[in-house]
């Protein structure tokens, strides 16, 4: 069942395919990622300096179990960190000086002794829809106007392994001419973005936005009027579809969307690319994998953490205060001090939360394993069971755990 | 000292015959004493008497011996662990009558016993007794014969409201007549059922003749053509055993059902309305007890499934109508497992496509309807000519008189059917205030303040003695008079009020449209 699909800077192999969902590797720059799989968002570069790992609160201390620095005392955690995603619009949220800024563009993120156990795939978003109602960059002494080239310059700069264009979001209330009208300014972006990252080393994925099949293959009717649709396909090698953070609480929307977007890739024969769905994490992540989405991102890790939700699994998460911690055999609830620390006994909150957020990491990332391992079982039944054993106490959910089996999985009689 | 806790007999077998409140249940205690016999056949026979009726049952069961007469006649006394009736309660609704006489071969003994007058002894706060005698008999033909005279039968036992249809229903939805079991395949023994009414009761047919099990309808995925595409359709959901842990315990649920449109339905027998037998039926026994509909959401109509949850570790209530461990953690655990399951069931696209038939059925029927509809309103329009119904179709007549008399002298700029004032028309280039009625009598009617009325448009007056009277009466203090030879009416209340009257019949049938006089 083995499908291939190689560009210059992209090889995605898929090994197996169960219903809708399917299971391979995406290889860039001769890093290998297992797919379906999950890129945790984390700001490298959050204000601080190289002796505070440049910074962040609780971003730190994910770096800092990322490199297995001494204040968290835990070997680099390097396992679950294959891959990151970053977006250009956070470096706005620190309040840079200009001295800061370029200090943190002049070196590749990877390139940096400090971040030197990390090696995984940086996929660096264009930061579209923070741009989308103001088109400048303010820092403490500077400012700068976000444009294509400045993004792209950016994105360069961190080393990404894969970009995306600057794209315009759509919402929920938008008119018809409305959207068209932001197809039309993403695809102006299109062209200066294939010219200026004609040397760019890594993969260039294609920002799609659309909630249903008419609205997506609308969208990519507008962007191959303004740009040949062989450009399109000689240029990118992969698909991210976009704008439904508004819509992340409405499974059945979300669901609506990727498989529609799955056949939109069909009919347009792309249907071999790698689809990433931008800004949609946790629980839907299931669902969408079987429906053929390959790769995520996801801050809920954070967002937990920091609402002091510990993460039982990616299903129930538990108030700290609440939490049996001998549960789990994470290394961060192995550890006797971190354990203590989660339990309010530590100085900073991102010392207390910083351990949190990074077991519900491992915990996500161990969740998307076990995706990987159903889908790779070559039969249906193993994701139903999975399914089964997920959703079925789940009132909300479960109805949407169906649909999924019955769209993608053979259903259930 | 201790002191043991005493039991007044008498009004313990009172109560627990008292509590069978459905005289059926004679019907469906007999048939599971039958099955527990291991019975291939039982017959029942009812004749009616006055104020009750006679019944005999018969079964080809192993019979019973002293000891299982005993505990026919004692209360919480049965000696069955592992089959239906084993509480000892079932049988003491015989008490209820005059009469009971049980006859009864096993291992070749033949014995008799009678028990004469239970029910008035009862009353008298007096415990009846019953004479045993025995016989050997040859070994074989054993069975049992039970014989109640006079049972007092009550409301729904009544010779008139007993028929074969309604005891067909209980049959197959209140007693192992009506059990899946034979679904899971485990073997079930099959036992056919005879029940004979009194031609007084019912002569509609001979006798009645089952087995004890329920049969869906045959499946019928497709739609059919006509009126009602979905109504014949059928999915059987096969038997599934789900095994179900819960705190203390583990436990098994049988799952099995089907999902049907109206006539697949009426195939059953089905008895009244559907609304009141089926949904998601509870059961022990594979006898239905209770129904959990919430498991159904609203929009997906419980009415649609029939679906039998078995599990034998849902206790009963003495009379067997309901469930008693409803707090236990074994009755959650398999309510949500049933839950969980039939949320799979709606999901299933077949379900969905079920449904969706249904809607196109009904859009089909709809349309067929507005075409006549439409038929019917074109003859009118064609015999009657334009003859407005409602406030807005007065205002179309009013433009129409308007372009009529090529004069653009009104137009209607805003209506708001739910204000006082109806709407502002533009006349001859300025702005009016106007209530609009189909006649001009509702103007009154609707008690609305006239203060701010400018123009009362109206199809056309309506009862001149309905005016009469308002200009008799007066409204609302104020006085009120027709002046039609200035086109209005005044009203006097603290001022002087003119109001114009438009009335459109007029107007399209003079082809004149009055100009505006102020």
């Amino acid at each position: 069942m083995a499908q291939t699909h190689s560009t210059q800077s992209l090889d995605f192999d898929i090994d197996s395919i169960t219903g809708d969902a399917r299971a391979g590797q995406l290889i860039i720059n001769d890093q290998t990622l297992e797919t379906p799989n999950l890129f945790p968002v984390l700001n490298f570069y959050a204000g601080g300096t190289q002796r505070s790992v440049y910074g962040g609160g609780v971003h730190r201390t994910i770096k800092e179990f990322m490199i297995g620095a001494d204040r968290v005392g835990t070997d680099p955690l390097s396992e679950y960190f294959d891959a990151a995603m970053t977006s250009v619009s956070s470096l706005t949220d620190y309040n840079l000086t200009r001295e800061r800024y370029e200090d943190y563009l002049e070196t590749p993120i990877k390139e940096r002794e400090l971040f030197e156990p990390f090696s995984g795939l940086v996929f660096a978003d264009s930061g579209g829809f923070k741009f989308l109602n103001s088109d400048e960059m303010d820092g403490s002494d500077f400012e700068m106007e976000m444009n294509q080239e400045t993004v792209f310059d950016i994105q360069q700069s961190l080393g990404s392994d894969i970009i995306v264009n600057l794209d315009h979001p759509i919402a929920p209330d938008d008119g018809h001419e409305e959207r068209v009208e932001k197809a039309r300014q993403t695809a102006d972006n299109i062209h200066e973005f294939l010219s200026l990252s004609r040397d760019f080393e890594g993969a260039l994925y294609l920002t799609v936005h659309g909630y249903n099949y008419s609205m997506i293959d609308e969208f990519l009717d507008v962007l191959t009027d303004e740009v040949p649709e062989g450009v399109i396909r000689e240029g990118f090698d992969g698909i991210a579809l976009g704008s439904l953070v508004p819509k992340k609480d409405n499974r059945g929307a979300l669901i609506t969307a990727v498989s529609d977007c799955r056949e939109v890739m069909a009919d347009w024969g792309i249907s071999d690319w790698p689809l990433h769905v931008l800004g949609i994490s946790s629980r839907a992540i299931p669902l969408l994998a079987a429906l053929g989405a390959d790769t995520f991102d996801s801050s809920t890790h954070l967002h937990n953490a920091i609402n002091g939700k510990y993460n039982y699994s990616m299903m129930e998460s538990v108030p700290i205060d609440d939490v049996d911690f001998s549960r789990c055999d994470c290394p961060v609830c192995q550890s006797d001090e971190l354990v203590d620390r989660m339990k309010g006994n530590a100085e900073y909150q991102k010392d207390i939360l910083g351990p949190v957020a990074m077991h519900n990491l491992i915990i996500q990332k161990r969740e998307l394993a076990e995706i990987r391992r159903c889908i790779h079982e070559e039969d249906t039944n193993a994701l139903v069971d999975y399914f089964e054993d997920r959703f079925s106490r789940d009132k909300t959910m479960r109805r949407y755990a169906h649909q999924v089996v019955n769209e993608s999985l053979g259903g259930y009689f | 000292m201790k002191k043991a806790p005493k039991v007044n007999e008498v009004n313990e077998f009172l109560e627990i015959a008292s509590d069978f409140e459905n005289p059926l249940e004679v019907i469906r205690e007999s048939l599971s004493n039958a099955y527990d016999a291991g019975a291939s056949n039982v017959e029942i026979r009812i004749r009616s008497r006055q104020g009750g009726s006679d019944i005999i049952i018969e079964d080809d069961g192993c019979g019973m011996n002293e000891r299982d007469l005993e505990s026919f006649f004692d209360l919480g006394n049965s000696r069955k662990t592992d089959a239906i009736g084993y509480k000892g309660h079932g049988t003491k609704i015989f008490y209820k009558s005059d009469r009971i006489e049980v006859t009864t071969v096993n291992d070749g003994t033949s014995y008799r016993a009678v028990m004469e007058d239970p029910w008035e002894k009862l009353n008298n706060k007096e415990l009846p007794e019953y004479d045993l005698t025995s016989n050997d008999v040859r070994r074989g033909n054993s069975g049992t014969k039970i014989q109640v005279t006079n049972f007092r039968s009550g409301h729904g036992f009544d010779a008139e409201e007993l028929t074969y249809n309604k005891i067909h229903h209980y049959l197959k939805w209140k007693t192992i007549a009506g059990s899946t079991a034979h679904y899971f395949g485990d073997g079930q023994r099959e036992m056919d059922i005879t029940v004979t009414l009194d031609e007084d009761i019912d002569d509609s047919r001979e006798s009645l003749e089952t087995t004890n099990r329920l049969e869906f309808p045959d499946e019928q995925l497709e739609p059919s053509d006509g009126e009602y595409p979905a109504e014949r359709m059928c999915k059987h959901y096969p038997a599934r055993e789900i095994e179900v842990e819960y705190d203390g315990g583990e436990t098994l649920l049988q799952m099995v059902g089907m999902v049907g449109g109206k006539e697949t339905r009426n195939e059953l027998p089905t008895y009244g309305r559907h609304s009141a037998q089926f949904g998601i039926w509870f059961a022990k026994d594979h006898i239905k007890v209770e129904r959990l509909n919430e498991a159904i959401s609203h929009d997906n109509e419980y009415i649609h499934f029939l679906f039998v949850a078995n599990c034998q570790d849902i206790e009963l209530s003495a009379n067997r109508e309901t469930i008693r461990n409803k707090a236990s953690p074994v009755y959650k655990a398999i309510r949500e497992e049933v839950e969980y399951y039939l949320s799979k069931v709606t999901q299933d696209p077949w379900f969905k496509d079920y449904l969706e038939t249904r809607k196109e059925g009904e859009h089909r029927r709809r349309s067929a309807k507005q075409e006549s509809s439409l038929k019917d309103r074109r003859e009118r329009v064609e015999t009657d000519g334009f003859a407005p119904e409602n406030q807005a179709e007065v205002l179309l007549g009013l433009e129409r008189a308007s372009r009529q008399a090529n004069t653009r002298s009104f137009t209607v700029e805003d209506f708001d059917p739910a204000a006082d004032v109806h709407a502002i028309v533009r006349q001859n280039g300025k702005l009016r205030n106007a209530a609009v009625h189909r006649t001009l009598t509702e103007l009154f009617e609707e008690e609305v303040p006239l203060e701010n009325t400018e123009l009362a448009i109206c199809w056309d007056k309506g009862d001149p003695a309905e005016l009469s009277e308002y200009e008799r009466n007066g409204y609302f203090g104020g006085d009120v008079s027709l002046d039609l030879d200035q086109g209005g009416l005044r009203y006097q209340n603290h001022d002087d009020q003119f109001i114009e009257i438009v009335e459109v019949k007029s107007l399209l049938e003079t082809g004149a449209v009055p100009l505006a006089n102020d």
